[in-house]
């Protein structure tokens, strides 16, 4: 695999903010990365510094093998998708996207074919002759993508491609895109604040936080093992069980003394008796069983509590536990029929050591 | 833009026509008064013959185009070329110093900067014309410490063409303000994206600058040229003053007519002429304005 961009310890600040603060990672030819953090996490100002609007203090943005950090937008081959499309509007779609071709030195007589060829691919055939505010929201984002796609760029930037649109759309132009772009095999950066757009759409997820990275990984992994405290709560939902590894339990587990209760985690490298350690469960590996807590299985904790909360959310329904030491514990399970459970009934919330994902508790790290 | 709207609604349905038609009555109940009464009586006036010595045209008399067809004479043509021809090289100046300063203002001035040179600007226009008037004459007047600034236009402090160069800064002090001010708004309007857009599709700054901010800017340029256009031609007090009686714009002309030999008829003929050529000529500027905004928002 040949790589496209290599981002070198990149740093930016405005005035005394640290937007950027050493950034580092590569995408693969073919490859679809996607930027994502809260708003503020310094991945819109990454986007810039790869562009070209902005030139980093610090750092190397290779593409190609070449440092391109100082060079102009017009002098990197990078297609633009952003967040309000950008489309001319006094121009017309065809004059829209023959606009890169003319400045890329596409031959003058190629121009409408190669234009009508990009239409068909983002599906959206035969708007040439029509203004930008003729189309809807979702064809003025598919001819903002044929505009950049047109000219053949080595990297794509997509900055919030489909935050503009409503969620029906969202979520079928996310197929779409996902389709268009390895059809294209374009190599692709997608900045997103929307985790399930990140997911969809990439092969692997940068995730950023205050200007930092906190972890590259794909999306599965960056579910299933979360390397920071901070991507486990961005990323979906968990419930977090600190306390002190007491050592040794049954079947190669252990025990771990928290306010709510021991918690019977694996037992990996790492830890040793005595450690401070956090424990996330996600809420879809927690069942709600009787509150009877004699049953309990070796290597299996259970937490006893009383219902507090029922939400309905069609094919999953989520109750919180709320423990005797007043933490809430969700728990998330489809729904097969049947009466919700009553708030106030007690019952336990139980899982397995399996389903643990052990962290270092907090202030550790830092 | 107050003149760039107004195509908006011409093709809407009977029903709201019709409500369109009752909320414009305030406004035609102001006008008959207002406007169209004394001017149906200044046309009446100017085609009434002018008697020597006396205050007014005379009553009764046979109607007569006498004081239409005597401005073809080269000595009334010259007022009107001179209004015409100022008034284009002073809104034209403006539009060339004041886009600049609007664009500065909206895309490169920090926040505080900004709000300093809208608030000089708008200070400037409210400070008194004949105030301004006075200082511009003190200052690049023959006595004042600027006069030889004219030679940096290749213009002899002492020949009359530095007059006329009095009056275009006279004017310039009012319509370059009037200008850049109208220009922010427009600029403002444009999502500075798009030139970012065009630099990622490859277009060098120049390129992306002309070929979007300056094309999609055209029609507010417009707009800002008419109203200072308006402004100039129509301008008294700045000719009067600054031009010394070298260069006299038709309103001078006109307030000669009626105050100084009090030719009514001869003062309403020309004001009308005066008017039916300002009014063609914005009629045309105005439907440029249309085209260009038709284009783009149809």
């Amino acid at each position: 695999m040949t790589t496209v961009l290599d981002l070198q310890s990149i740093e930016k600040s405005f005035g005394a903010v640290r937007a950027v603060d050493g950034v580092s990672f590569d995408v693969a030819r073919g490859e679809i990365v996607a930027l994502l953090g809260p708003s503020g996490c310094g991945k819109t100002t990454t986007l810039r510094l790869i562009a070209g609007f902005e030139q980093p203090d610090g750092g190397r943005i290779v593409m190609n093998g070449v440092d391109v950090a100082l060079r102009e937008p017009y002098e990197r081959n990078v297609g633009l998708v952003f967040q309000d499309y950008a489309l001319f509007p006094h121009m017309t779609v065809a004059q829209n996207i023959a606009f890169g071709m003319k400045h890329r030195g596409t031959p003058r007589a190629e121009i409408p074919k190669k234009t009508a060829e990009v239409l068909e691919r983002v599906h959206l055939s035969g708007v040439e002759k029509r203004w930008p505010s003729q189309l809807s929201g979702g064809q003025q984002q598919r001819v903002a993508l044929a505009r950049a796609l047109v000219t053949e760029p080595d990297l794509m930037l997509l900055d919030e491609p489909l935050s503009n649109l409503d969620a029906k759309l969202r979520h079928h132009l996310r197929i779409e895109l996902r389709e268009i772009l390895s059809k294209t095999g374009s190599t692709t950066i997608i900045v997103t604040h929307d985790q399930e757009e990140a997911m969809g759409l990439a092969d692997r997820i940068v995730l950023m936080n205050a200007g930092r990275i906190e972890q590259i990984d794909t999306p599965e992994r960056l579910y299933a093992e979360p390397k920071t405290r901070f991507s486990a709560d961005f990323i979906g939902q968990s419930n977090w069980f600190e306390g002190t590894v007491r050592g040794d339990g049954a079947d190669g587990t252990a025990q771990v003394d928290t306010p709510a209760g021991p918690v019977s985690i694996p037992l990996v490298n790492g830890f040793a008796a005595g450690d401070r350690i956090a424990v996330c469960v996600r809420p879809e590996r927690i069942t709600l069983t009787g509150p009877d807590l004699e049953s309990t299985a070796p290597g299996q904790t259970r937490v006893a509590g009383t219902v507090d909360a029922v939400e309905m959310l069609g094919s999953d329904i989520r109750v919180w536990l709320k423990t005797a030491n007043g933490a809430q514990i969700q728990s998330s399970t489809k729904y097969l029929g049947g009466p919700r459970p009553k708030v106030g009934t007690k019952a336990a919330a139980c899982f397995n050591a399996a389903d643990c994902i052990l962290l270092e508790a907090e202030g550790k790290r830092e | 833009m107050a003149f760039a709207r107004t195509s908006a609604g011409s093709r809407s349905g009977t029903r709201a026509s019709r409500v369109n038609g009752v909320l414009l009555l305030p406004a035609l109940v102001l006008f008959l008064p207002l406007l169209i009464g004394p001017l149906a009586v200044l046309l009446d006036e100017s085609l009434k013959p002018y008697e020597a010595g006396r205050i007014g045209g005379t009553e009764g008399a046979e109607l007569t185009f006498e004081n239409y067809t005597e401005l073809a004479d080269p000595a009334y043509v010259h007022y009107f070329l001179d209004t015409f021809r100022i008034g284009l090289i002073v809104t034209l100046a403006a539009i060339l110093l004041g886009y600049p300063i609007a664009h500065f203002i909206v895309r490169k001035a920090s926040p505080w900067l900004a709000k300093l040179l809208i608030a000089s600007l708008i200070g400037m226009l409210f400070l008194s014309l004949i105030v301004r008037i006075y200082a511009i004459s003190m200052a690049y007047g023959p006595l004042g410490p600027f006069n030889d600034v004219s030679w940096l236009f290749g213009i002899d402090p002492r020949s009359p063409a530095k007059t006329e160069l009095m009056v275009i800064f006279g004017l310039l002090h009012t319509v370059l303000p009037l200008v850049a001010i109208t220009l922010i708004s427009t600029i403002q309007n444009i999502n500075p994206r798009l030139e970012d857009a065009a630099l990622s599709l490859g277009a060098p700054r120049w390129k992306a600058f002309t070929s979007i901010t300056l094309i999609m800017s055209l029609p507010g340029i417009l707009s800002a040229g008419i109203i200072g256009y308006a402004f100039c031609i129509s301008n008294l007090v700045v000719p009067l003053i600054l031009g010394k009686g070298f260069v006299l714009f038709v309103s001078n002309l006109i307030y000669f007519r009626f105050s100084e030999i009090s030719n009514f008829p001869s003062g309403a003929a020309i004001s009308i002429l005066m008017m039916l050529i300002s009014l063609t000529i914005f009629y045309g500027l105005m439907r440029l304005v249309r085209d260009k905004n038709g284009e783009a928002r149809e």
